[in-house]
């Protein structure tokens, strides 16, 4: 009794003094200097580009911008703007990129996954072991060949490679399918193949029991696979860089590289169109975290 | 699974129905196959055609007819200034991409593994740290790239540069990503910032299925903290560990867009890659291009099977 009462009138520091011992000492700055290493590039991020050109181009840093100006988020948005960046098409860009990618990734995975998952077929294994390599292939290796196949093609249809999101959306799909089906045949794996057996006595075709039974069982892993096609889409610099030269057709990694190297100097719109492009991903993933678990380690984001 | 089912079927229905399926199986694959088989695999291997022919813009759009130079475009590379180590200030993108890609790895691999270690451990809204210790790897990388730029601005406005003559550590501002030695330096610090996460998911995945009890014996026994670590944990981890670096290792030395988006291959950082890119979609010589890409696979192969090699001598498993 005694000592409780004893407990209760510790000062703050007493208490400290008397929780901290070296592990947790240790863990505390750990944690502090990972937060800070973490957050920082963040918070410089979101904060600059609120700034405006005066505190963006003075001779010292501005840690908190004086009020939350909308100058550079102008500057992307705004018709009315002098410097207007039509920042508003390459979103739509990106979305008409990431999306479509996105779903046919879904669509074509569930597909193939499913047929490995739980069909015996011959050159199955050669088919995944094959799709297993691509890990090893550089983009950029893929890409000469790509660029000279498909201006073969294109001068012989009538198409052009440049400037055109499909294509852009074919090479994604080709860098994203192969994770995409690796991870839902795993998935696709652990629900009982008699489950699917009752349904196909019922007199289901396979189809019918894909659509019916497998794919409601399956939720988590179709939004995984959703999310990180999405995002490589959403992401991806590379492919867009070397395919896409249009001003009107640039997808949102695109447009931020050329702002930053104009010769005009404008870093807080760079820092605005990098929220803009960060924020919707960082949302994304963290209202689905929990499903994307596995999709992160399983897959990694290749890249 | 697979096998039950079949073996199920081919009961009931015979050897039309598992033919059936095959079919099925294949009409189902299809679609996923053939854009991966005209998109990577058949351009993997067209990439070694175009390695040994004079190809450019100007035959483009008619590459089956370009010249056959033979290794004609392998001893351009490999003799090109860019390529070549040319002594201890100027190593050439061959071992950059060497050292950029060991230096990096073996970063992300530490700091993944202290952060699964302090995640690992119970403290008020863990569950919040976890996901932030996510955001370098989910956000795209332009954005992180340029913020990086932007923090190591060299004027003396530049964050970097303000905090670090503010702790009286510089007397002048410094120009960080156009210095030889220091650029190199952070593009590693860089990709251990952004990947260490992937590390850190797989580690703490593996430290949660190590069983308890040998913790408790351990404790029994009398063990540090540190002995826990080295005897009990670290041997838990070590395929996780190897199959992390493995995969990061291949991945980095394939990467493009952070060097180019940091310091495009200037000071110092230039690797096989952003090389491949200069010769390809700079100078427009796609059999140059293609042979320096030949050349990274090779190389990477090379790396991949020396470190195999060596991690199972270490092990003393075959």
């Amino acid at each position: 009794m005694a000592k409780r009462v004893s407990d209760e009138n510790l000062t703050f520091i007493e208490h400290l003094a008397r929780w901290i011992n070296w592990p947790r000492f240790l863990l505390a700055i750990t944690l502090f200097f990972f937060l800070t290493g973490i957050l920082f590039p963040f918070y410089w991020m979101v904060s600059s580009s609120f700034k405006s050109y005066q505190e963006i181009g003075g001779t010292e840093p501005v840690y908190i911008p004086s009020a939350l100006r909308l100058d550079a988020y102008r500057e992307l948005f705004d018709p009315s703007h002098p410097r207007f960046q039509e920042f508003g098409e390459n979103v739509l860009n990106s979305v008409r990129v990431a999306v479509p990618t996105a779903i046919i990734a879904v669509i074509l995975s569930t597909l193939g996954a499913y047929a490995v998952a739980r069909f015996h077929f011959r050159g199955k294994e050669a088919m995944l072991n094959s799709i297993l390599i691509i890990y090893l292939f550089p983009g950029i290796l893929l890409i000469i060949p790509i660029f000279a196949m498909l201006s073969q093609v294109a001068t012989r249809l009538g198409f052009s490679v440049q400037d055109n999101l499909p294509v852009l959306i074919f090479t994604y799909l080709a860098q994203t399918l192969p994770v995409a089906l690796y991870m839902l045949a795993n998935y696709f794996r652990t629900i009982p193949g008699e489950i699917e057996d009752a349904a196909l006595i019922d007199g289901c075709s396979r189809l019918e029991v894909i659509w019916r039974v497998t794919l409601p069982l399956s939720i988590p892993a179709l939004v995984s696979v959703a999310i990180y096609t999405f995002m490589i889409a959403w992401n991806e610099f590379l492919y867009a860089f070397i395919f896409l030269n249009n001003n009107d057709l640039f997808t949102m990694p695109i447009k931020i590289n050329a702002i930053f190297n104009s010769p005009s100097f404008r870093p807080h719109v760079v820092m605005a169109a990098s929220t803009v492009m960060t924020v919707p991903v960082v949302i994304l993933f963290l209202s689905l975290e929990r499903f994307l678990q596995e999709g992160l380690t399983a897959g990694g984001v290749k890249g | 699974m697979a096998e039950r089912n079949v073996a199920s079927r081919s009961s009931r229905g015979g050897l039309s129905l598992q033919q059936k399926e095959a079919r099925l199986a294949w009409l189902l694959v299809s679609p996923t196959a053939i854009i991966v088989f005209g998109l990577v695999l058949f351009p993997a291997l067209f990439s070694i055609w175009i390695s040994f022919h004079d190809v450019g813009l100007q035959n483009l759009g008619n590459v089956l007819e370009a010249d056959f130079v033979g290794i004609q475009n392998y001893r351009q590379v490999v003799t090109d200034f860019a390529f070549r180590f040319r002594g201890p200030r100027d190593w050439g993108a061959a071992v950059n991409s060497v050292v950029f890609s060991f230096a990096s790895t073996i970063l992300t691999l530490l700091l993944g593994l202290i952060a699964a270690l302090v995640l690992n451990q119970r403290f008020p809204a863990r569950g919040a740290a976890r996901a932030v210790f996510l955001f370098p790897y989910v956000a795209p990388i332009v954005s992180v790239a340029f913020v990086w730029k932007w923090i190591l601005d060299p004027r003396p406005a530049g964050v970097l540069n303000d905090i670090l003559m503010g702790l009286g550590l510089i007397q002048r501002p410094i120009a960080y990503l156009a210095t030889r030695g220091l650029a190199m330096a952070l593009v590693i610090i860089f990709e251990g910032w952004r990947y260490f996460p992937f590390a850190m998911l797989m580690i703490l995945a593996r430290l949660q299925a190590i069983e308890e009890t040998l913790y408790e014996v351990a404790t029994v026994a009398g063990a540090t903290m540190w002995q826990k670590f080295w005897y009990v944990t670290l041997p838990g981890l070590r395929y996780v560990l190897g199959s992390i670096f493995l995969l990061r290792l291949m991945w980095t030395f394939n990467k493009f867009d952070d060097i180019w988006l940091l310091t495009g291959g200037g000071y110092g950082t230039n690797v096989l890659p952003v090389l491949t890119y200069q010769f390809s979609f700079q100078s427009y010589d796609f059999g140059k291009g293609a042979a320096n890409a030949m050349i990274l696979l090779l190389i990477l192969v090379v790396c991949l099977a020396v470190y195999v090699t060596v991690m199972m001598r270490d092990t003393g498993e075959v």
